[in-house]
């Protein structure tokens, strides 16, 4: 290893709280799996993230940033810890109004679909997928392997485009059960 | 009649005995064996005497065998003839071949009878007739390979000595030479196709005739050879060339020979044999010839020869030669590479440059880019159709298998993936983890043996028994439950924030429960367009039609089948049933008078109210007008 490469990543306020709460759990993994340097600068808001002379890995720094942002985007500590664990691991971001140009009411309502009575929706994706999904407002962040992130974005997108649940579970599980036989 | 002549016997016995001995005292000693040198009779019995004259007998049996054998052979005595009326026409013709050798062979005989070459001569022959008479026996079965080996062997003696003149003939050619030649040659090819090995029955030959014969004779070995071993004397002049051109001819077509006999020269046995047959072969040549593998050399020096009409006298030395061949073939080489090569060396031809067809003459050789078709011969149709019958008889037919698309149920569908509406409780990390062990562990449970398995579960039931039997304190393990049970629960209760106790419940939707109306949604009247209310009173009307048919129809079953009850309800029976109610009280009858006529007819009856009422109007109004009239005031009475 170089000189010493840094990463830098925002916090942004609602996620302040959060973050100390988890510090523990967060710098302990970056600390002793991925032999990094990191801390939370309080003027920049930022958390940094450093390599030292123990860092034997060079993706480790790439890896510690991902589980970080993860985190900062609203995931849970231990799911984002499988950013650090797996290889194969991905986050993917867009926005609702990617999908279909809605406004006002018809955006709540798309929102609303994709959420459920009660998160039930997006649990049952993430259930058959096996992914992540964060569901900040009009912005949609899903985590996991390639093919089960495919799988949740065309479902959380049928569900924008006016879908019912109950089609779009049909869908989903019809998907699923092809690829677990394909494996 | 019959009786023992003792004195006869007596003499008869001394007089063997005398000419016994009297065999004995003249001593020949031709006859090897005959140990007994008298006859002892006295005191001997009849099989005792026989015994020894059979001693002597068999002895001198022998010796008759082969005496006569021997001179059976002699030449004076010809016994051929006998032989020529029986066997085929190749052993008669072979026999007369071999006779006139014979015969030609007596003449010379005695000329060079003292030169060793006779001696082989001699002993071919000798073998050839002993072969011949070794099988007299068997008539028919004859060595034609052996006799074809003799003749080839006489043939080469006899060569020179059938002297048949032709027009042809010249000094250098002879017809009946080339004949003669000639068949050779075929004899040597077809000799050379069986593949018989020269040194075996040349040596076999040997010993036989070593065998055969008593006489000693002059073997010389390899030191000892001298000129006269090789060549012949340098007398004969005449047939010198002719005899250099039947060298050259056979040693042509008996190159293989020849090496053969070069190559067996180290033996040291059968040396002068050989060398014998190659100066037979040879033939008197006075030159010294080296017979080199290019026996074509020799063919050439011969023809140039033959063509330059030189005189023989000047020959050239085998170098000589070879330099004039090689020049030759130099000069040939030269004027090939300066003349124009054939087409078939000049590249890509095209079909204006070669001659007509001249592709056919070729074996042109091209890539095949493309499996050839098979080709159908006989047997291969053959083997299709054993084939063929083999199945039919195995009745292995290859039909085609109808496929069925597997139908699933909705229903077990769904029951295969469950969909959970709860957040998991493991994190996306351990449900990963999990996938992982899940492959890897699949290894590992296939390496578990079945019957370990079936092991672990009896020893498990066991042990729960005797537990039960010993245990003081057992307690009885909780029933493992085995059925599952879907609830059929309603939409609401999963609406529910409480948790469900049944997570893995599947909702029936309405559909699985009753069969939805093809016809669709159910309408009220009021709804109904004016199509559908007449859909509707066809059908009703098709159902009572239908309804009506069957009674009637097993009205008239019934009617047929018991007449009796099919008057069931007939009029009788309500006639009766009316009486009985009136009898009762429950009913009362009205009469039917004709006063009445009002309650036959619905259009009397209410004319009747209609006039009732009108009589009851009139009858008011007739009220009210008396009143009226009374009301009313006149005007002549309010006159004042």
């Amino acid at each position: 290893v170089g000189k010493g490469e840094m990463r830098k990543v925002a916090v942004p306020a609602n996620r302040y709280t959060p973050l100390k709460e988890n510090w523990m759990k967060i710098f302990t993994p970056v600390v002793e799996h991925l032999q990094l340097q990191i801390r939370f600068n309080l003027k920049t808001r930022n958390v940094e993230i450093k390599t030292c002379q123990e860092t034997k890995d060079l993706s480790a720094l790439t890896k510690a940033a991902d589980f970080v942002k993860a985190f900062i985007l609203g995931f849970q500590v231990e799911d984002a810890l499988a950013l650090i664990r797996l290889d194969d691991l991905f986050l993917e971001s867009f926005e609702v109004t990617d999908v279909k140009p809605l406004k006002g009411d018809h955006l709540s309502r798309a929102i609303g679909r994709i959420a459920g009575k009660g998160g039930k929706t997006k649990f049952t994706i993430e259930n058959v997928t096996r992914t992540r999904i964060v569901l900040a407002d009009a912005k949609i962040h899903i985590l996991g392997s390639f093919q089960n992130i495919k799988m949740a974005r065309t479902a959380i997108c049928n569900l924008i485009l006016g879908n019912p649940p109950s089609k779009v579970y049909g869908n989903i599980r019809a998907v699923a059960s092809r690829a677990a036989e394909r494996f | 009649l019959f009786s023992v002549q003792d004195g006869l016997a007596t003499d008869f016995r001394a007089l063997t005995k005398i000419l016994y001995d009297l065999n004995k005292a003249l001593g020949s000693n031709v006859v090897r064996g005959g140990p007994l040198k008298e006859l002892v009779i006295e005191n001997f019995d009849e099989e005792q005497i026989w015994q020894q004259l059979e001693l002597q007998n068999n002895a001198v049996l022998d010796f008759f065998k082969k005496s006569i054998a021997r001179d059976a052979k002699d030449e004076d005595l010809c016994l051929l003839s006998d032989q020529e009326e029986d066997g085929s026409d190749a052993e008669t013709s072979s026999d007369l071949e071999l006779e006139d050798s014979v015969m030609e062979a007596e003449t010379e005989q005695k000329n060079i009878y003292t030169k060793g070459k006779a001696k082989e001569k001699q002993s071919k022959l000798r073998e050839g007739t002993m072969q011949k008479y070794s099988d007299e026996d068997s008539d028919i079965d004859f060595d034609i390979e052996a006799l074809e080996q003799q003749t080839k062997t006489a043939k080469e003696t006899t060569l020179k000595k059938m002297g048949k003149k032709s027009i042809v003939d010249d000094k250098f050619f002879k017809l009946s030479d080339m004949e003669a030649f000639l068949e050779h040659a075929e004899k040597e090819n077809r000799e050379g196709e069986e593949d018989i090995n020269y040194f075996e029955d040349i040596i076999s030959a040997d010993e036989e005739e070593e065998s055969e014969e008593a006489k000693v004779k002059t073997i010389k070995s390899s030191r000892d050879l001298t000129y006269k071993d090789f060549f012949d004397p340098i007398d004969d002049n005449d047939d010198v060339v002719a005899n250099d051109v039947e060298d050259d001819q056979v040693e042509e077509a008996d190159g293989a020979v020849e090496e053969q006999n070069e190559e067996s020269m180290s033996e040291v046995e059968d040396m002068n044999e050989m060398i014998m047959e190659n100066t037979r072969s040879k033939e008197a040549s006075k030159k010294v010839t080296f017979s080199l593998p290019d026996d074509s050399e020799t063919e050439d020096i011969t023809d140039t020869l033959l063509e330059k009409g030189m005189d023989p006298s000047e020959i050239k030395s085998s170098f000589e030669k070879r330099q004039e061949k090689m020049s030759k073939k130099i000069k040939s080489l030269e004027e090939e590479l300066l003349e124009e090569k054939p087409w078939q060396l000049k590249g890509e031809v095209t079909g204006q440059k070669r001659p007509e067809n001249s592709l056919l003459e070729e074996t042109v050789l091209f890539d095949h880019a493309v499996r050839m078709a098979p080709v159908i011969t006989e047997e291969t149709t053959f083997q299709l159709e054993d084939i063929i019958k083999q199945r039919i008889l195995d009745e292995a037919w290859d039909d085609v298998v109808p496929k069925e698309k597997p139908k699933e149920e909705a229903f077990e569908y769904k029951k295969r993936i469950t969909l959970d509406h709860e957040k998991s409780k493991l994190s996306l990390a351990e449900i990963y983890e999990q996938e992982y062990m899940k492959l890897h562990q699949q290894k590992t449970e296939e390496e578990e043996n079945p019957e370990h398995k079936e092991i672990q579960e009896m020893m498990d039931s066991l042990f729960l028994k005797l537990d039960a039997l010993c245990n003081f304190h057992f307690t009885p393990k909780p029933p493992v439950p085995e059925v599952k049970i879907v609830s059929n629960l309603p939409a609401i209760s999963m609406e529910e924030v409480a948790p469900v106790a049944v997570s893995d419940a599947a909702l029936l939707a309405p559909e699985e429960i009753k069969e939805k109306n093809k016809a669709g949604d159910v309408k009220t009247d009021a709804e109904k367009t004016p199509t559908d209310k007449k859909r509707d009173r066809r059908k009703k009307k098709l159902r009572k039609r239908m309804k009506r048919r069957e009674k009637e129809k097993r009205q008239k079953l019934l009617e047929k089948m018991k007449p009796e009850q099919g008057t069931k309800l007939s009029k009788k029976a309500a006639a009766a049933k009316l009486k009985r109610l009136t009898k009762e009280g429950k009913a009362s009858l009205l009469k039917d008078e004709g006063k009445d006529k009002v309650l036959k007819s619905s259009q009397a009856f209410f004319s009747q109210l209609q006039d009732q009422v009108k009589m009851q109007i009139k009858e008011a109004n007739k009220l009210k007008k008396k009143q009226k009239q009374q009301k009313a005031v006149s005007v002549h009475k309010l006159k004042l």
